[in-house]
This record gives structure tokens, C-alpha cells and sequence, in this order.
């Protein structure tokens, strides 16, 4: 194999695909990237047997041919070189030369034959949408779920069709996301289930993706297809916990406020807060006063002040500082309501004026 | 051959062909599902698996079931979710050590700590527990004015905490404005403790003063802790005169738990005190019948009865059995004969004691006044046969011991001896009250000894 490429095209290619290959894997060759060239395209694999990737680049093919090299060697080498443009990349039996104006470098390859396939699904009944919105909708929702795999559908996100929306959604049973993305097209799924560490690699592939994205699904498998990139990866069988019902129907004590204002005031409360990140709301409408209250035996306390509209009774709940924070970078509204509806039911905390998202944290316990 | 040793000899070779990671990548959590005619289905835990196996080791795989099966002509690979499940086995984030309460499920409500599940609509009353269901009514008619407080004691298992849950349910609905709580001493202590810590007592007091209808359950864990006791009294004093209803339960009469104040025990008693005692045969058999139909079973009579009689005293091992019986008969598909019955008893349920063969006989001689030795001998005295009758069928229904044993065992007699006196025995009970009273007394005997 021997071809010709801009280093800035294959860096960006390496760095998508070195995240996917596989790490301590019994395989060597799973930590490898395939090289194919042919008809003037280099086809860069990867795989860690739990979702892969292919993507096309356009390159100068001077001698086709087929490699495998050490994804963890080769990724940093090629973001290395700064000060060249062009690279050269050859075979020479067991190793890959790789040449600059500059550099000459040989690198020790891995068996090709061993190189596992990357399971093709076909584009029959793909569905498609911007991968903008596909980003933005697993973004949304995705911090919220379970890392582990005692319960697989919790360390999932569930992609869900309804009407004209697409519904995000993830819990971990302590806080839960819920995310409604508008769709052009009617998908043929009901519903699907991505691993998130998956669908991780979902948002950083297409992150910066302006095109469209294809979804296509067969058992077991889904495959995303956007200009040269093919994703596939794993679908998990099981059914999402049927959240809908634990979403508190009546408001006791409901608060708006500046989300700026209130993410100071909780950086402030962060500091204080104890080992379990607990700090207290206290909602009193009749006084008009929100504070924000964390205390650490070992450091001291403090009560924040933040302005607010409030209405209904007063209460006092105890919440964990991290579930609760993790909200607003999916909240793209200046407001954010919060309603509660008693000392041990979730909180409901959504933008003003925005029903597409939608967050329930539940608070600690008083004791 | 089967799939499982069919496949572990295919792996052997194919092992013998590849290298170890290949091996271990590959094969691993892969077997034979089913063959048939010829068709080996081979499940795999993934896509990529599936893909690996079909292009580079078909032929292999194919060649080596041959070697072992000729008639095999074909193999068909299947993901198993199963299989994909498990393929990432990282320990999960040790939940255990958080504090954040999970999103709610239906179980007990948090501002009154009720169990909705305890109501008196599935609270079984019998002649054991009239009194106690009889106070309790009482009091829902007339809170804090009739009975209080109420205090009603008995042993594990005879429905306490069921009955004053109810109470505590019952006035909730029927009176929505007033405030019922319930906890258990353990609670109550540990609130106690908190609050101590934390130098908050007059918040602890302001909490449980409040309340209308204030239900503490197992009373007794309260002996040996002096601050609570005292806690406890001023709290009590508070409310009782305020006509609010107070509702306690005990594993023990006032007067018999130990290191409790004598304020305390004769504040206890100035309301209602009654006995919940365990449940006498016939409610147990009600209770039964009343619990496999909640769960939409009816238990034949025989095999009510046969419960009743075996399972004593405590109801919450009833229910459990109950329960394990009809698991057992809807996995089975088929209505539970006595057989099964007994079996499952006899495996799951006491015996409570075990006696030795030996201990029994002396007791059951001893209660019929006749000599031990007796019993062994050739005896057959009418004085004698009938005790002996009854040993053994006391040895057969309550200690499960086969007949040619219990034969054996009583002086060398015939199986068939002993079958003709346990069925004697039986049948005379139906007729003969006084011979069904000696039985019983004589399980009391056994039960004490």
C-alpha cells in the first residue's frame, strides 16, 4: 500500500477512530486502525467489538493495499508532526513508512488477516435527520444516565418516537432527563436503547457534523451514516422504566429564577457542601425568600440568597448538589422553573417557556 | 451426544487451530442452542462475533461438528442478548453509599410512614383476636376519647403491627384533616439520638407533638434506654391530655417489659391493654383460605386444614407458606394435592423441634401415666395400645418420620401396625372430642418441653 494525504484530514480521521479502538483488549489487533486504500479513498476502521467505525477519506492512491497499525502509536505521532502538510504512507513488509519533508519514521504493523469486520447494515427503511439534532437531543439527556451494567436499560439512552417528536431519554433512578427533538421524517423504530458509553462516541463522532445522519436498525445492531463515517453499535434489549407516571402531576411550591443567578449561587453552596454534595433549598413564598443552604462540619457554612418568584407553601428539601447542577447545560432558557410538589417527591426542573426538556431529581434523604 | 459436549469438543479443536487471544476473542460465550436435522444453531454475543465466525471460521467449525456428527450439514449463527449483556461486566457504581432516595415505587407513605397494604379489610378476625379487633374499632369510632391509650401486645407474628397500621389507615381516609403517624421504636430512639447530637431536642419535641393519632410499634425496644423513656413520657402526657389517640404495641404486658419506668407502665395502662394470642386452628385455616384468595387460589378443604394444623401459631409463617405453595402451583400449572402439600412442608416448614423418638414416648407416657417401658414391650393392654396409637400418629403427622421407622423404632413393629393405628387414630379424632383435646394438650407438652 502506498499513498498520499493532507496530515490535517487523516489527524482529524486518527483522533475519531483511536477513541473507538478497542483498549486492553486479549486481541492485539483490536487496538489497531485499518488502513484500506483503494480507488483514490483510505477506508480508516476501528473496533472494540462493542461498537466500530469505518470512515472514508479522500487520498491519493498511488499502490492499494491493506494495513493495521497500533492505533495508541500512530494517533499521537501524526498530531505531532506540525510543520508538514503533506504525508506519505507505505508498506514495506511488516512495517508502515511514514514520510514528511521533514521526518522519516518506520512502524511495526499488526496482521491484517485478524482484523475483525465491522457488521454492515443495510439502508433499507433508514431513517434520517440533522446530526445536529441527534447530538443535541443524546447531549441532553445523556449525564443522566447509569454508568455500570447491573441494569443495561439504565446505562442506556432511550430513543424513543412519538409523533412528530423524537424523545431522549435516560435516568439512573436517582434524576432523570427527558429531551423532545423535532422530526421531519416518521422513523420505523418504536423505540431503542444505546449503551451510553456508545452513545459517548455518538456525540463526539457527529459533534461537528452539519450533514444529515442515517439511522438504520436490525436486530441487535443500529449503524449511523453521515458523508463517509459509518457507526454501528450495539442495541440493548430491554424496556425502559415507564418514567412517565413518576412525574409529579401537582405543584405545592413552584419557583422561577435566572438560571445565571441561580448557578452562582450554587457554585457558592458547592464549597460548603458536604461528602455527599447534600445542600438544602428553602422555599418560604409568604417571606418571598429562596436560600440555598450547604454546610460541612469540617469547613463551615453557608446560606445564599437568590432572587426568585415563588409561590405555594413552604418547604425545605435536601438535594444532592451534583444531580441538581447537571440540568442546566441542557436548559437553553434565561429561566428555569422549579416545582416541587413535597419534602420526598422529585423536583421538576425545566426552562421557562421550553416544555421540549424536561428534569426530575429527587431530593436526599431528611434524616 | 448433546449440544453442550458437542460443542466443547469442537471448541478443543478449534483451539488447537488458533491463537490464544484469537480464541478467547472469538469463542468465547458462544454455544450450541439447539440442533436439528442437521442444522447446528450456534448463539454468539455479538454482531461482530457473528460476522468474525462466518467469514473465517465457518469451514472449520462446519469440518470439526462433522468429524464428531456426520448427519450435520449446516450451521446458523444467532446473537443472544443475553450473552451481550454480560460481555461488560464492570462492578457498577456502588450505589449502596449515596443518600439520594430513588425515584418513588408504591410502597410506604412517607409523610405518615403507613403501609397502605395493612387495612382492615384484609385483617382476618377470629375468635383469638376479637378483643383486640373489637378496641381497635372502638377507637376509630372515638379517637383519642375511647381506649387511649391503646395497647395491644402479643407475640411475633400474631398481626400487632398489621392491626394498628390499620387503625392508623382507617382514620386517615375517614378523617383526612387529622395527622396520623406511625414508627417504630427504633425510630423514635434514633430521631432521639439525632436530634441530641445536633442539639435540636425542641424540634424533635414540636414533630411528634403535632400529631392527632401517634401509633408506636414494639414498645419494648424502649427498656434499658432512660432519656427516651423519658422523652417518651412527656410526649405521651402531651398528648393524652390533649384527648389526642396514642397506640402502642409490645411483644409483652407493661408490667413485664423489663427496666421500663413504673410512670410509664401505669401511663400504659390507664387506656386499653389486650392480648393479641396466637391464632386458635380454625383461624388459621381462615386465615389460609383468606390469603390464597387474595391471590385469587382456592385451597381445597383437606389442604387448608392440613396447613392449619401444621403451621402453628405464627401467621406471617402462614402467609409465607401460603405464598411459596402458590407460587409452587402456578409454576407447576396444576392444582396442589395434599401430597405436594405435605412435601413442601415437610421440607420447608419446622419440624420446630426436634425431639428425639425417645423424648416423645416419655412424654406421652408420662401424661398417660403408664410406664415408658410399656410402650416398647408386646404389650397389649387396652390401657397401653392407645397411648401407643397415638405416639405414633403424633410421630408420623407432627415429627414426618416414615412408618417403617417409627416401626422400627417402638419395639421392632410391622409398617403396617403403624399405618393401621395413625388411620385409627385419625378417624377416631373425628368422633371423639375428648381423644382431639388429649392430642392437643399433649402438643402443648411438646411444644413446651
Amino acid at each position: 500500500m502506498k499513498i498520499e494525504c493532507i496530515k490535517e484530514q487523516l489527524e482529524e480521521v486518527l483522533n475519531k477512530a483511536d477513541k473507538i479502538a478497542g483498549k486492553n483488549t486479549t486481541l492485539a489487533v483490536l487496538s489497531g486502525l485499518y488502513f484500506d486504500a483503494r480507488q483514490n479513498l483510505l477506508n480508516i476502521k476501528a473496533t472494540n467489538l462493542d461498537i466500530g467505525i469505518s470512515i472514508k477519506l479522500p487520498v491519493k492512491v498511488i499502490e492499494p493495499g491493506t494495513v493495521v497499525i497500533p492505533s495508541r502509536i500512530i494517533t499521537p505521532f501524526i498530531s505531532s508532526l506540525s510543520r508538514d502538510k503533506n504525508i506519505t504512507l507505505s508498506t514495506k513488509e511488516q512495517t508502515l513508512e511514514i514520510k514528511t519533508s521533514s521526518t522519516k519514521t518506520n512502524i511495526k504493523t499488526l496482521p491484517t488477516e485478524e482484523f475483525p469486520i465491522i457488521p454492515e447494515i443495510g439502508e433499507d427503511n433508514a431513517f434520517s435527520m440533522p446530526a445536529r439534532d441527534l447530538v443535541f437531543g443524546v447531549r441532553s439527556v445523556i449525564y443522566a444516565a447509569a454508568t455500570g451494567s447491573i441494569k443495561p436499560e439504565l446505562s442506556s439512552i432511550a430513543i424513543t418516537h412519538e409523533g412528530d417528536f423524537l424523545v431522549f431519554a435516560a435516568t439512573d433512578s436517582f434524576r432523570l432527563a427527558e429531551k423532545k427533538v423535532k422530526i421531519k421524517k416518521i422513523p420505523h423504530f418504536k423505540q431503542i436503547l444505546i449503551p451510553q458509553k456508545n452513545a459517548a462516541e455518538v456525540i463526539r463522532i457527529f459533534d461537528t457534523n452539519t450533514e444529515e445522519v442515517s439511522l438504520s436498525i436490525e436486530e441487535h445492531q443500529l449503524a449511523l451514516r453521515s458523508g463517509g463515517v459509518y457507526l454501528t453499535s450495539r442495541i440493548i434489549e430491554g424496556v425502559f422504566p415507564d418514567y412517565r407516571q413518576i412525574i409529579p402531576k401537582e405543584t405545592t411550591t413552584s419557583a422561577v429564577v435566572l438560571k445565571q443567578d441561580l448557578i452562582n449561587s450554587l457554585k457558592t453552596s458547592l464549597i460548603f457542601s458536604d461528602s455527599f454534595n447534600q445542600m438544602t433549598l428553602k422555599l418560604s413564598p409568604g417571606a418571598k425568600r429562596f436560600q440555598i443552604e450547604s454546610k460541612n462540619s469540617n469547613i463551615g457554612e453557608s446560606i445564599h440568597l437568590v432572587d426568585a418568584a415563588l409561590e405555594g407553601e413552604d418547604i425545605s428539601i435536601n438535594i444532592n448538589h451534583r444531580y441538581f447542577t447537571d440540568c442546566f447545560q441542557s436548559i437553553t432558557t434565561d429561566s428555569i422553573s422549579l416545582n416541587f410538589s413535597g419534602v420526598a417527591k422529585p423536583v421538576l426542573v425545566s426552562g421557562v417557556g421550553d416544555t421540549s426538556f424536561l428534569y426530575l431529581v429527587m431530593p436526599m434523604n431528611q434524616s | 451426544m448433546d449440544c453442550k459436549q458437542l460443542w466443547q469438543n469442537v471448541l478443543v479443536e478449534m483451539e488447537l487451530g488458533v491463537s490464544r487471544a484469537n480464541f478467547t476473542t472469538w469463542f468465547k460465550d458462544t454455544r450450541i442452542v439447539k440442533e436439528d436435522g442437521g442444522v447446528v444453531v450456534l448463539s454468539v454475543p455479538n454482531a461482530f462475533v457473528k460476522e468474525w465466525l462466518l467469514t473465517k471460521y465457518h469451514n472449520s467449525i462446519l469440518r470439526s461438528l462433522r468429524n464428531i456428527e456426520n448427519s450435520i450439514h449446516a450451521v446458523e449463527y444467532v446473537v443472544n442478548k443475553e450473552e451481550a449483556r454480560r460481555r461488560d461486566d464492570r462492578p457498577a457504581k456502588d450505589l449502596s453509599n449515596t443518600r439520594e432516595l430513588p425515584l418513588p415505587e408504591i410502597t410506604v407513605n412517607k409523610e405518615d410512614n403507613l403501609n397502605p397494604r395493612y387495612t382492615f379489610e384484609s385483617f382476618i378476625v377470629g375468635p383469638f383476636n376479637e378483643l383486640s379487633h373489637a378496641a381497635a374499632q372502638a377507637v376509630i369510632k372515638n379517637p383519642g376519647i375511647m381506649y387511649n391509650p391503646l395497647f395491644i401486645y402479643g407475640s411475633t407474628g400474631h398481626g400487632k403491627t398489621h392491626l394498628i397500621q390499620a387503625i392508623g389507615n382507617h382514620i386517615k381516609t375517614t378523617s383526612p384533616g387529622k395527622k396520623v403517624y406511625y414508627m417504630t421504636s427504633e425510630q423514635f430512639v434514633q430521631d432521639f439520638m439525632n436530634a441530641f447530637q445536633h442539639q435540636k431536642i425542641h424540634i424533635f419535641k414540636e414533630k411528634y407533638r403535632k400529631y392527632d393519632v401517634l401509633i408506636v410499634d414494639d414498645i419494648q425496644l424502649f427498656s434499658d434506654k432512660q432519656r427516651c423513656q423519658e422523652e417518651l413520657f412527656h410526649l405521651f402526657n402531651t398528648l393524652y391530655d390533649s384527648n389526642r389517640q396514642i397506640i402502642f404495641s409490645s411483644d409483652k404486658h407493661p408490667h413485664f417489659i423489663p427496666n421500663l419506668e413504673d410512670r410509664l407502665k401505669s401511663r400504659f395502662l390507664v387506656g386499653m391493654t389486650v392480648e393479641l394470642p396466637a391464632p386458635d386452628k380454625e383461624s388459621r385455616a381462615a386465615i389460609i383460605s383468606a390469603k390464597s384468595l387474595q391471590q385469587g387460589v382456592t385451597l381445597s378443604a383437606e389442604v387448608t386444614d392440613y396447613l392449619a394444623h401444621t403451621i402453628n401459631g405464627n401467621i406471617r409463617e402462614l402467609e409465607g407458606a401460603v405464598n411459596a405453595l402458590l407460587c409452587q402451583a402456578q409454576l407447576k400449572g396444576k392444582e396442589l394435592s395434599l401430597l405436594d402439600v405435605r412435601n413442601y412442608v415437610k421440607n420447608n416448614v419446622k419440624p420446630k423441634k426436634i425431639m428425639a423418638v425417645k423424648d416423645v414416648v416419655r412424654i406421652i407416657s408420662d401424661f398417660y401415666n403408664i410406664k415408658e417401658d410399656n410402650i416398647y414391650e408386646k404389650t397389649r393392654h387396652k390401657e397401653i395400645i392407645r397411648p401407643r396409637q397415638i405416639i405414633m400418629y403424633i410421630l408420623r403427622e407432627d415429627f414426618n418420620i416414615s412408618y417403617p421407622s417409627i416401626g422400627d423404632r417402638l419395639g421392632g413393629r410391622d409398617h403396617t401396625t403403624v399405618i393401621h393405628s395413625c388411620e385409627k387414630v385419625k378417624n377416631d379424632i373425628k368422633e371423639d372430642r375428648e381423644l382431639l383435646e388429649e392430642i392437643e394438650q399433649i402438643r402443648g407438652l411438646l411444644a413446651v418441653s
